[in-house]
């Protein structure tokens, strides 16, 4: 390898070295900017992601209503109520679905332990588990099918709950008492982060079998339905299926929206990651600014060592230098400027977002914290962040190269 | 080897115009040895840098060899500035921050040629310039002699058949200018073809033919 013309370059580039300095710090602070920018962009959306599913798994949520249109000689403004033998009607009828569960809550009386609370206490099935993301921590589990052939008096408690009731004691195995009767604790939900929620976050329930609810609470109606499609595109073909079903057995029009209502967090999920999605680019946007800013530093000091240079330029010329070895030189420097600048940069970056990380969640008030403090690098920002430093370095180094590659030997030869 | 038809240079500044060659027509044949001479502003230098395909004419036909120089892109001339003519100048031209041995392989690097050619001509030229001992050297470390015999060997380095000299001597004691006019002197019977400019009559001597140029015009 021939190492003449990088050793030409290098002691070049040692008399510049305090005059790079700033424009190197420039490169640093604007890849270090670009890189938290984007990790921070791409964070918040996974968070997003993280903290919906944190609620469900692509689901669709069926309410009963009240009919806004007459409909074959019955009025409108009659109310429609969901009853449990809907979920099997609809199964049996919607092979779309992949999952369905009742749900009916109260706000009860929950003791135990010597204490009492009120709860939000909920009757549902197995197949709610799955669907609203109902891990369970280490030594427990969910509601299964036996709890509900057997009639078991079982309860699955939030985190915020088992603490209220048991301290930092294991509840599992424990008794509770809801609304006088008693259930054993067979399992506490692990933390989470949740954003969307009704009746409060999933940390503040209690989930009972849905015949074991039924003792408590006696009502024949239940408050909604949980779908979750086979595939998330089918979410709008249930939604139009579940609305001719239920209209025809309940008799109401099918074009009414006010006769049921639905909660498709599918398209939810769809909006707010396109919005998140627009903030990761905008952010990436700031950054590619600031990045800019370090890279017009770059083309003033090439201009500047083109104008200083002009003599050796002119030198190279008489003794048979081409364009391209004037470009060619003067692009090995802007590269090495970007390089030693956007390498620092890179580094900081990489650790500033392992530090970030190590910070914990606050899983009890979920805020803010849940998703700046998880920003992430993936593939997707080194590609676009190599593409823009790609794109800024080879304009930085282009028109300064370009310049001094067109000068006319004789003048530059006369240079002094 | 070298043909000058009409050659015309005229510079142009906004609205001014000066006529640095008027239709100069010259022959230099292969392996002679030519002095221009001739006052400030007589056109010697424009001469010698149209000679050296570092400017080309307003007007007027250059042959090299068998080469229209007109017709020639701007890397065409760079191959020819590297591979059939070598430059000598007043003041060195040498790249200050680069050794004597590296000076000198420059017009190699440029040319292409691989490391083991090029480090057996670099050693081959700083011997015959008598140098070597001083090939890690930068030129500030140099005598203006040692300099010279530096741009010297630089400019034979690809083994070009003419060597275009502008004031070889011009900023060298007498010695060290007989020094380098003896190297020249074995350059041209060594059969290489060579042009200087000069303003010393003494030096011009050496030559074997003097071109004298007075307002753009060859007049002896």
């Amino acid at each position: 390898m021939n190492l003449t013309l990088p050793r030409f370059f290098w002691s070049e580039y040692r008399k510049r070295r305090k005059k790079a300095a700033l424009i190197t710090f420039a490169l640093f602070w604007g890849t270090l900017s670009i890189l938290l920018l984007m990790a921070f962009g791409q964070g918040m959306t996974t968070q997003f992601q993280v903290a919906f599913s944190g609620f469900g798994q692509t689901l669709i949520m069926v309410y009963g209503g009240q009919t806004s249109l007459p409909f074959e000689g019955l009025p409108k403004g009659r109310p429609i109520s969901l009853y449990p033998e809907d979920v099997d009607y609809l199964k049996d009828r919607v092979p779309e679905i992949l999952r369905i569960a009742p749900e009916s809550y109260n706000f009860l009386q929950v003791s135990a332990n010597g204490k009492e609370i009120n709860r939000t206490v909920h009757g549902t099935t197995a197949e709610f588990g799955l669907m609203r993301t109902q891990v369970p921590q280490m030594g427990g589990r969910f509601l299964n099918a036996d709890d509900a052939a057997e009639g078991r008096k079982v309860a699955f408690i939030g985190w915020k709950v088992a603490a209220d009731l048991f301290g930092s004691a294991d509840p599992v195995g424990k008794p509770i008492v809801i609304d006088r009767i008693p259930f054993t604790v067979i399992g506490v939900l692990q933390k989470k982060i949740q954003d969307s929620m009704y009746n409060g976050p999933d940390a503040e329930q209690v989930h009972l079998p849905f015949h074991a609810y039924q003792q408590i609470d006696n009502r024949r109606r239940i408050n909604q339905i949980h779908i979750q499609p086979r595939e998330a595109s089918q979410s709008k073909i249930i939604e139009a299926r579940v609305r001719t079903l239920l209209g025809r057995k309940y008799r109401f029009d099918p074009e009414d929206r006010y006769a049921t209502s639905f909660w498709n967090t599918i398209e939810d999920a769809k909006q707010g990651q396109a919005i998140f999605k627009g903030i990761e680019i905008f952010l990436g946007i700031i950054g590619a600014l600031t990045l800019l800013i370090g890279a017009v530093g770059v083309t003033n000091l090439m201009y500047a060592v083109a104008k200083e240079r002009t003599k050796e330029i002119g030198i190279k010329l008489a003794i048979g230098a081409r364009r391209r070895d004037i470009i060619q030189q003067f692009f090995l420097e802007t590269v090495f400027v970007f390089a030693k600048g956007t390498f620092w940069g890179f580094i900081t970056a990489f650790n500033v977002v392992h530090l970030i990380r190590l910070a914990p969640i606050n899983y009890d008030s979920f805020g803010i914290d849940a998703y700046l403090l998880r920003p992430e690098f993936s593939l997707q920002i080194f590609v676009a962040y190599t593409a823009i430093l790609g794109v800024l370095c080879f304009l930085s180094g282009i028109f300064p190269a370009l310049r001094a590659s067109r000068a006319n030997p004789i003048e530059s030869l006369r240079y002094e | 080897m070298i043909e000058l038809q009409g050659i015309t240079k005229v510079y142009r500044t906004g609205s001014q115009s000066l006529e640095a060659l008027r239709g100069i027509s010259v022959k230099i044949g292969k392996g002679e040895f030519i002095s221009i001479m001739g006052p400030s502003g007589s056109g010697k230098s424009t001469l010698m840098n149209i000679i050296g395909c570092l400017d080309t004419p307003t007007a007027g036909e250059y042959l090299l060899g068998s080469d229209k120089v007109a017709g020639l892109t701007f890397d065409q001339l760079a191959a020819v500035r590297n591979r059939k003519i070598g430059f000598v100048f007043q003041n060195f031209n040498l790249l200050p921050y680069a050794t004597a041995w590296e000076n000198i392989e420059l017009p190699m690097l440029f040319d292409g040629k691989n490391g083991r050619r090029r480090r057996e001509r670099v050693t081959e030229l700083l011997n015959a310039v008598g140098l070597y001992e001083w090939r890690g050297h930068r030129p500030s470390e140099l005598s203006g002699g040692q300099q010279q015999r530096i741009a010297l060997a630089r400019a034979l380095a690809n083994d070009p058949p003419i060597l275009l000299a502008d004031e070889p001597t011009g900023n060298l004691d007498s010695k060290s200018g007989e020094e380098i006019m003896a190297i020249l002197t074995d350059l041209w019977r060594a059969g290489r073809t060579i042009v200087m400019v000069t303003h010393n009559d003494h030096i011009a001597a050496h030559s074997e033919r003097t071109i004298r140029l007075f307002d753009g015009q060859v007049v002896a």
